[in-house]
């Protein structure tokens, strides 16, 4: 893609203390269980207590997220505002369909209904910043924030301006359980902070929400350029080698102009194999995994994208939240993010330092 | 029709999360919609909601809706009035 993309303003609610403060005094938030929740704010700072009472959590998180977002910015209106949602609100979604059994499909509340539609997140930011353009919300499971960014990219190379792109996710006891059934979590229950000394099939699941401001020319603020984006579906491992090599190619990078890696490494030895192509093709750049940080979720990238502009911008790792760390880049220019979900879903993205 | 009140205003404040509101700060005859509580037209939603779960009482007709939903006042009569004597 011919246009640039420039991260102007961002914000993330995560499982980590990520949404205010110096991120380098920050204490890696450790938990016990096998489902990592957000550190969530205080959201009277951003919301009126009227709509509050009514947002399911995943809203209020959303919303927030993407407000925090444009205040970093400093843009009151974007000109577009496009997300990705692998699962929505599952919290409203369960309320809803419970109560239909209930209630025998009689007097059935419409708020769990009108929030468990995927694009809620996306209405209340338009009607709060009164924002009347483009209006997006993609729900492609492992694809659904890179389709966001994509969908961005090109509304930016058609001369939009200031696009808001972000991705929400939640998780939920029960959902939690049903995916616990086909094997997605790991049976023994780890610590974070200790997730890759347990290679075995399964994972930790995760949540979050994370917001950007999107524009095609830098400033001062600009915290990293997103150069290149490339999805993959289901690629072989001779596939995937073969594509991150044609992807760092089309960028005008060298491999060894790469000087971190961000992987989505998640200690789940089902898909353990395709980070080995990165390990045989970037053996020698500094690789660090962020899923401890933020367990799985369908829109991880997202967290990883955050993760990764905050680390060009402030040229800090905040070592405490990688002790796997042996010895830091002296300097952050090229940052290369590599993220699958569950082994489907694969996706590059490139930053670059300004 | 005293304890009705009460008990609606508990109703009310749980149904809708009015998380700074207490059933005394909800008086009898004020409007619920536009001053008073402020409550909007998901708020009217719910409330017929709560009247169909909690009393049996569909409420079939939007015009006679928005009568029944004018105050605390209202809403108790309408029930007091579906209620076999």
């Amino acid at each position: 893609m011919k246009g640039k993309c420039y991260i102007q303003g961002m914000a993330a609610i995560s499982p980590q203390q990520t949404f205010e403060g110096d991120l380098s005094a920050q204490p890696i938030v450790i938990s016990s269980s096998n489902m990592l929740s957000c550190v969530e704010p205080d959201y009277r700072a951003f919301i009126p207590g009227n709509s509050l009472r009514r947002m399911s959590r995943i809203l209020k998180m959303g919303l927030t997220a993407a407000l925090k977002a444009l205040q970093d910015s400093g843009i009151e209106t974007p000109g577009a505002i496009v997300t990705g949602t692998g699962k929505g609100s599952l919290q409203d979604t369960e309320r809803f369909i419970k109560e239909i059994r209930d209630y025998n499909e009689q007097a059935l509340n419409p708020t769990p209904f009108i929030q468990s539609t995927y694009n809620a997140v996306n209405g209340l930011i338009a009607l709060q910043q009164k924002c009347t353009q483009y209006n997006n919300t993609f729900v492609h499971r492992g694809f659904s924030f890179e389709n966001a960014l994509l969908d961005s990219m090109l509304l930016l190379h058609e001369g939009k301006t200031d696009v808001l792109a972000g991705a929400f996710e939640e998780i939920t006891t029960e959902h939690f359980y049903i995916k616990s059934r086909i094997g997605q979590w790991k049976s023994e229950n780890i610590s974070n902070d200790t997730l890759y000394q347990h290679f075995s099939p399964g994972t930790i699941s995760g949540e979050g929400a994370a917001f950007f401001l999107l524009s095609s020319t830098s400033t001062n603020k600009t915290y990293a350029e997103l150069a290149g984006l490339k999805m993959l579906y289901k690629p072989s491992l001779e596939k995937l080698d073969t594509a991150l090599q044609t992807f760092l190619k089309q960028q005008g990078v060298q491999p060894e102009e790469i000087d971190l890696v961000l992987t989505g490494r998640n200690a789940d030895i089902n898909y353990e194999r395709y980070y080995h192509v990165l390990d045989t093709r970037l053996g020698n750049i500094p690789q660090l995994p962020f899923k401890h940080l933020c367990g799985e979720y369908d829109t991880a990238g997202a967290f990883a994208l955050w993760l990764g502009a905050q680390l060009l911008k402030t040229q800090q790792l905040p070592v405490q939240w990688f002790p796997m760390l042996q010895s830091p880049p002296a300097k952050l220019r090229n940052l290369l993010i590599y993220n699958n979900f569950f082994g489907e879903q694969h996706v590059f993205m490139l930053l670059k330092a300004i | 029709m005293e304890e009705l009140k009460k008990k609606l205003k508990v109703q009310i404040i749980e149904a809708l999360n009015l998380q700074d509101t207490r059933p005394e700060d909800i008086l009898d005859n004020a409007p619920l919609f536009g001053e008073g509580l402020g409550l909007d037209s998901i708020d009217s939603l719910e409330l017929m909601v709560l009247l169909e779960r909690s009393y049996q009482i569909k409420v079939e007709d939007p015009r006679e809706g928005r009568k029944i939903l004018q105050s605390v006042q209202s809403m108790a009569e309408f029930i007091q009035s579906k209620q076999p004597a």
